[in-house]
């Protein structure tokens, strides 16, 4: 809906448009990830891109909450193992809605170089995961591609419940 | 009922005796594996008497990757990429303990530049890995700005990896018989430059934490680990240099030519986690002054044995030589079958002796492999560390010990 | 063999790429580590445990769990091995952990990943497996697991067990 007879001046300084984008204007440029670090991927994905080199903070995720409870986004970094699935659901289930994951790294998203029986294959049999990133490690730029792709993710979500 | 009066020793010749009114019930706490400050996930199952730990039982294999019976099912050659794994903050160091164990098995011995250039990376690792940890132990304990400072530093460590080997982290770049492949010319320039410039930025972490009230509070007297209780317990690296005791790998169990070099071993003797600080900063001013040595006199020649059976021939002989044809196929299809038998080799990495002990039953796939894990061991000696301390100074005492649970846990 | 001077019960004794190895039988374990303990190697290594099932070589080693305990002496800067065979159907074998504290937790290690008992341990628990794990994974004719992989002849032979287990 728009302003039917608009007020002198006030042309500019209105804008239109609709919740849902506002939403998810803002819950895309304010992702703060869980510090959820497993393994090798956590130094590159976790320490470096939040570092002076790559800076993840220039895209919002500056705060990296300790408690899943304040977070929004899980990037699970590294391999998961038979004994720390459990507690990566029960992290996962902690986080409130809104609540996006990004799978980090060859082993996460798929097992990786680890073909056997204390690895989980792929941290999509126990969490859904919406961005994967391949690699090992993948270099932090990955992570703030994925980081991009999720935003746009976001944006396109909006308002809408997620299924 | 707990004691009311307790004595605990925080260095040597320095006791402190508490006597307080005591409430008498025990709170069991939980810390992690999820937790900003466990260095990875590491569970630790405290008991505490108001803030005071009374028990601390470590529970790991929260990271257990089943990195030894994967090597079992890989080729000799293609275990090189796991290993790099286990230790996840010094990858080269894991490469040269599985390399220098599997030549020794099979009688050869890299060339003198390999050599050179396996120490060059050794001791990059072990900058990048002390910076790591100086990192998050600072950020654990509140001084955020070192954290940035030193991964900036270590931004160029990585940067010199992926010169060298194309990757940044999981180098592969040591394998038995040599190193994937040689220094460009490029990469000497590089590391001339971060040689020259990594004295000026320790002296920088050092203005920052050495005399600065709150680390002084933070970590001296905590964590006292006596040098016959370092001995008994295990510990090794700046865990027990720490301590008094001069045990360094490099000097008294050398590999790869570390004896030629010229420098000290980093040793303090107080035993607490401000001395350990103090080992690890000496540390990396000590690799600087190898990395220096070593890229002056680093040698010419081949970077590989030229063994045949170890390492395949250059490509261009496929052309005309049948053998190379059979070497190469060989290698690629089955791979070398060191003779049978077993072998303990240890190198010193950041964390101390991380060992490579192979059994091989003269097939192309080994029989055991087993990692020493530094941090296996370490992790034993922090309960003792830390009985008597208050709940805060738990952070500086797993901080200190430097674990990393992919290590401890393989 | 030089500054080795064990009193008796040593089964056999050799040095292999370098390093000294001493095999004694598993009932003297405990002499013997304290022995060596007395006489300079204080130091503590490692301690693991090889499955021979079905090895392929030559020379069969006499049981089919071989325990590897590797010690040092910190003055003399030399390793020393000491190997202990355990047979398949009784894997039972005296706990060091009083000897050597590190001893501890490979030794949970050890029985979690292959299934040895260790008398007098104070808590034999699993240490790397979840604590409700059935089996042991680093035994030989436990299979390495994982997912099959499509299209990759390489995964039929992905195991560890050798045929005739």
């Amino acid at each position: 809906m728009g302003v039917e007879r608009p007020a002198e001046g006030l042309g500019e300084n209105v804008l239109t448009t609709t919740i849902g984008k506002v939403v998810g204007w803002g819950r895309a440029n304010s992702v703060w990830p869980a510090q959820f670090g497993l393994a090798c991927c956590a130094i590159e994905g976790l320490m470096h891109t939040a570092g002076p080199g790559f800076d993840i903070a220039r895209f919002g995720s500056e705060a990296m909450r300790a408690s899943p409870r304040q977070a929004d986004l899980m990037i699970v970094t590294g391999r998961v193992s038979q004994k720390m699935a459990p507690v990566l659901r029960q992290i996962y289930d902690q986080m409130p809605e809104p609540k996006w994951v990004i799978s980090m790294g060859a082993c996460a998203s798929t097992g990786g170089v680890f073909n056997n029986y204390a690895i989980l294959q792929g941290v999509d049999k126990i969490v859904p995961v919406d961005v994967y990133i391949p690699g090992c490690p993948p270099r932090p730029e990955d992570v703030l591609n994925a980081l991009m792709i999720l935003q746009e993710k976001i944006k396109a979500q909006g308002i809408k419940p997620r299924l | 009922m707990p004691d009311t009066r307790s004595e605990q020793t925080l260095a040597p010749g320095v006791t402190i005796t508490r006597e307080r009114e005591v409430g008498g019930d025990i709170l069991t706490v939980n810390f992690g594996p999820q937790h900003p400050s466990t260095h990875g996930v590491l569970r630790l199952i405290v008991d505490l008497d108001g803030e005071v730990i009374r028990r601390v039982k470590p529970v790991i294999g929260y990271l257990h990757t089943g990195i030894e019976k994967q090597m079992e099912a890989l080729r000799w050659q293609q275990g090189v990429v796991v290993t790099d794994r286990h230790d996840y903050l010094s990858p080269p160091i894991n490469n040269l303990a599985y390399a220098l164990a599997v030549e020794q098995l099979m009688g050869v011995e890299a060339p003198p530049r390999a050599q050179a250039l396996r120490v060059i990376m050794s001791e990059l690792t072990r900058i990048a890995s002390h910076l790591i940890w100086l990192g998050s132990s600072g950020i654990e304990l509140g001084a955020m700005g070192i954290f940035m400072y030193c991964l900036r530093d270590r931004e160029k460590v990585l940067d010199l990896n992926e010169e060298i080997s194309g990757f940044r982290m999981h180098t592969s770049y040591i394998r038995p018989g040599g190193v994937t492949a040689d220094a460009t010319p490029r990469f000497l320039e590089m590391l001339d430059a971060f040689i020259k410039e990594m004295p000026a930025n320790i002296q920088e972490y050092e203005d920052l934490l050495t005399h600065n009230p709150i680390w002084i509070e933070r970590t001296q007297g905590i964590g006292y680990l006596s040098a016959e209780d370092a001995i008994r317990l295990g510990a090794t690296g700046p865990m027990i240099r720490g301590s008094g005791v001069p045990w360094d790998l490099r000097k008294d169990r050398p590999y790869c030519s570390f004896e030629t070099y010229d420098w000290e071993v980093a040793v303090e003797p107080a035993g607490d986690c401000y001395a350990r600080y103090l080992v690890r900063i000496k540390e990396m001013r000590e690799s600087t002054k190898i990395l220096r040595q070593a890229l002056d006199r680093l040698p010419g020649g081949p970077v590989n044995v030229d063994d045949r059976k170890v390492l395949p021939p250059p490509r261009e002989e496929l052309d005309t030589s049948m053998e190379a044809l059979i070497h190469h196929f060989k290698l690629f299809t089955e791979g070398y079958s060191p003779p049978p038998g077993d072998v303990y080799v240890a190198v010193e990495s950041g964390r101390g002796e991380n060992g490579c002990y192979i059994v091989s039953d003269g097939t192309h796939k080994p029989r055991r492999v087993k990692f020493r894990a530094a941090s296996f061991v370490n992790l034993q000696a922090v309960e003792h560390m830390a009985l008597g301390h208050m709940i805060a100074d738990m952070i500086a005492i797993i901080g200190t010990a430097d674990t990393v649970l992919g290590d401890a846990d393989r | 063999m030089t500054a080795l001077k064990l009193t008796q019960g040593i089964l056999a004794h050799g040095v292999i790429a370098g390093a000294e190895w001493v095999s004694v039988p598993r009932e003297r374990l405990r002499e013997t580590l304290t022995e060596l303990k007395s006489q300079g190697y204080e130091s503590y290594v490692f301690m693991t445990c090889v499955d021979h099932l079905a090895t392929p070589t030559v020379e069969k080693p006499p049981e089919r769990f071989e325990l590897v305990y590797e010690l040092r002496n910190m003055k003399t800067h030399r390793e020393l091995r000491v190997r202990v065979f355990v047979p398949e159907d009784d894997p039972r074998v005296h706990s060091a952990h009083d000897i050597y504290t590190p001893a501890n937790w490979d030794e949970r290690e050890t029985w979690d990943m292959f299934g040895i008992h260790f008398a007098g341990h104070p808590d034999l628990t699993r240490i790397l497996m979840p604590d409700d794990w059935v089996g042991h994974p680093l035994r030989r004719d436990y299979p390495v697991g994982g997912e099959p992989v499509d299209f990759s002849e390489d995964h039929e032979v992905w195991q560890t067990a050798p045929p005739e287990a």
